[in-house]
């Protein structure tokens, strides 16, 4: 490793993510020999740990009880699971816990940007407004790195906001409505209907939530896993910033103050046929768990448009499920035309986003335990889209 | 003041939580063992008339020099009171040769290790480096994982990674130990400067061509090695045992990742690459292609390291990218932040 002590410039490289300057290649023995957070960092543990009057680890005492109650929980670190009673002597407020504390992944206001000359086509053909909205989304990208934890990357998000601003202005003329409920920042859960066969009902929301907020909020749908399971369709999705609806992309996301979108009906909102468009089929119940848990707001939206974009006719069940795809479908053009017949008709969109409904600061965290009260609120959710959809409809 | 013992002190990560440990004013002695000779960078470490680090070579995945070590007059004047078990993770394809019984190297020297640890009375704490490839990955191009996260038991995963689940399972089982402390550390690919990467199932070893699956680019997370050595000297303070995701900030798609290492990224269509792994298992070049890389091939993962910060004090300080070395050629290079 010799060969990277040379101390060379390294802003000169096309994808250094080091800030220019900054020496590379040092001594090994610099980075211990220079001052380390880490250092701080076990000093205040020590110090907390030498206030504590035992000698050994008191978390593991208190772990023998939890052990003995639950043999089989999954593994967990032992200081977590200390009793409360031990814990009223520790120092407080702790300085390790600020140190630690999560920020909230934000955007800068769009009045703050300075926007660099176009570069190439895609930058010429979005507008200064679009191209502010865009780089304030690409801070959500830690640092200089070109993707972020999960897989969003800014470059693909520039090129697919060209394409879905077009159809958005242009195909769906979407109008939408309520945006003063998206919140500014922090962590929100969208609750939304959802229709047709391709989901341009959750393209759509991010465009309107990108385009509609200041500082620019990036809505992060929450799709299917069996889209991950499909080749491309899995890369599209990460690289415009949907996720995986595992509990634990759920649980990060949130955390980390971000805006989800659900669909909550799943895969059967997507199975309605036309005789029962618009009419919303049982929730699932698990953003309501995350959503007490992170202490988030959930925003029902109404989707106008997603379940007259490809009508269903029939589905298919005993062929979808032979061929392993969610719905095999008859509609007025497909499979007539093909692979083009599942492409969406030229519907009007419309997009209400509701109240928050503020579950959270009734419940609290706790209540993700109940799972009659989760039903409950999920059913009160389903109802208050359902009135929505209905309202606007007419 | 602590003495510590470090396995696989002769490898690169081994070698990086040596020079580490070394230079933690709380850490007076380190017994480094390992395979090889002692690396040239012990040098000035084993020089002089007492010096704080020996070096001993030996055979980890053997009963009988474990056994000697541990009753050896040296070991017991050292009085180590902390062992940190760094796993082997040179070449990858000899990390597949089964011992008698079937047991991997890595699962072998695990049990031996850890039995060794509970007979020992002076060692309080054992530190052992796992793998985050140990995770059941579900479909998707990143998935956030949490120590919490299912295991994969499926018995068709990769020899490799079979390796690391058991040597998890090993110390796992060991977690709750009243008398033993016992933490494991679950790191994911391990990047080095000069674009050596570390723990991947099929990035490792030389620079050459890797598949991957025609359709899927993962995303893999990253940490430095300097960041693992951070990690252990963490734990060697922190009084508190368990499980603990390591992580660094970056995660890179696998095609970028191989880039940057110096791989060409061959994308293969998704059935072919079961064709293509039994083929290099019959010609015994597992790991020339990576094409066993199964599951890592098309899904990602990044982790969850909110329990290492909150209980270790560990946040990564080390950034990964690349720069310009010496030569000219831009390499994969970790600077700190």
């Amino acid at each position: 490793m010799s060969e990277i002590e040379s101390p060379q410039p390294v802003a000169e490289t096309p994808n250094a993510l080091v800030a220019p300057g900054r020496a590379l290649g040092r001594d090994p023995f610099d980075d211990v020999a220079s001052s380390d957070p880490l250092d701080e960092a076990l000093e205040q543990l020590e110090t907390r740990e030498s206030r504590r009057p035992m000698d050994r680890p008191r978390a593991r005492r208190a772990h023998r009880s939890v052990r003995a109650a639950a043999p089989a929980t999954a593994p967990r670190s032992t200081a977590r699971q200390a009793d409360p009673a031990a814990d009223a002597d520790a120092p407080k407020p702790d300085n390790l816990a600020r140190l630690i504390r999560r920020r909230w992944s934000t955007t800068p206001p769009l009045a703050e940007i300075e926007l660099p000359p176009p570069k190439g086509l895609i930058d010429r053909l979005l507008s200064s407004d679009e191209r502010r909205v865009l780089a304030s989304l690409a801070h959500l990208v830690e640092g200089e790195a070109p993707y972020d934890r999960f897989g969003y990357s800014p470059e693909v998000m520039k090129s697919t906001f060209l394409v879905m601003r077009t159809l958005y202005q242009y195909y769906f003329r979407v109008r939408s409505e309520g945006h003063e409920h998206i919140p500014h920042e922090g962590p929100a859960v969208l609750a939304g209907n959802h229709g047709g066969l391709l989901p341009f009902d959750a393209a759509m929301a991010v465009i309107d939530g990108a385009l509609h907020t200041d500082p620019p909020r990036l809505i992060r749908t929450v799709v299917d896993r069996w889209a991950g399971t499909l080749p491309w369709v899995n890369l599209f999705y990460a690289r415009a910033g949907q996720v995986i609806g595992t509990r634990e992309n759920f649980d990060k996301l949130l955390r980390d103050g971000q805006l989800l979108l659900v669909f909550p009906e799943g895969i059967e909102g997507m199975r309605k046929t036309i005789a029962h468009r618009y009419r919303l089929q049982e929730f699932r119940v698990g953003f309501i768990e995350q959503a007490l848990r992170s202490r988030a707001p959930i925003i029902p939206v109404a989707f106008i448009g997603s379940d007259d974009q490809t009508p269903i006719l029939f589905d298919i069940k005993p062929l979808a499920r032979k061929l392993g795809i969610p719905v095999a479908p008859i509609t007025p053009t497909f499979p007539w035309l093909g692979p083009l017949g599942i492409l969406p008709y030229p519907v009007s969109y419309r997009i209400v986003y509701g109240e928050p409904l503020r579950y959270h600061e009734r419940f609290g965290p706790e209540g993700a335990d109940d799972p009659r009260l989760v039903r409950y609120l999920a059913n009160q959710v389903r109802r208050t889209v359902q009135l929505m959809i209905d309202r606007n409809r007419q | 003041m602590t003495h510590v013992l470090v396995t696989h002190a002769d490898e690169p990560i081994g070698r990086r939580v040596v020079k580490n440990l070394y230079h933690d004013p709380n850490v007076e002695v380190i017994f480094a063992i390992g395979s090889g000779p002692p690396p040239r960078k012990f040098d000035p470490y084993l020089a002089g008339s007492e010096p704080r680090v020996t070096y001993t070579r030996l055979d980890l995945a053997k009963h009988r020099p474990v056994h000697d070590l541990f009753h050896s007059a040296g070991f017991r004047a050292a009085e180590i009171d902390t062992v940190v078990y760094v796993p082997r993770h040179g070449a990858g394809s000899s990390l597949n040769e089964p011992l008698v019984g079937g047991i991997s190297e890595r699962t072998a020297e695990s049990r031996l290790l850890l039995q060794h640890c509970l007979e020992t009375r002076t060692i309080q704490h054992l530190i052992a480096i796992g793998s985050a490839f140990v995770y059941r990955l579900p479909p998707g191009n990143a998935n956030h994982l949490s120590e919490e996260s299912e295991l994969n038991l499926d018995p068709n995963v990769m020899p490799e990674v079979r390796a690391w689940i058991d040597s998890d399972m090993i110390f796992h089982s060991e977690v709750h130990n009243d008398r033993l402390r016992v933490v494991l550390l679950r790191v994911p690919t391990v990047v080095a400067a000069g674009g050596y990467v570390y723990l991947h199932p099929s990035l490792a070893g030389r620079p050459g061509s890797r598949v991957r699956a025609l359709g899927f680019d993962p995303i893999c997370a990253l940490v430095s090695d300097k960041d693992v050595a951070r990690a252990v000297r963490a734990a060697t303070r922190a009084p508190v045992s368990g499980i603990f995701n390591i992580a660094g900030g970056e995660a890179i798609p696998l095609s970028l990742l191989s880039r940057w290492t110096g791989h060409t990224s061959i994308p293969v269509p998704g059935p072919l690459l079961g064709m293509l792994d039994a083929t290099e298992r019959v010609l015994g070049i597992e790991s020339r292609l990576g094409a066993s890389g199964g599951v890592h091939l098309r899904y990602g993962f990044t982790l969850d390291t909110d329990r290492a910060a909150e209980e270790l004090g560990f946040r990564s300080q080390y950034r990964i990218g690349l720069a310009r070395a010496g030569d000219g050629a831009l390499r994969l290079d970790t600077a700190s932040v």
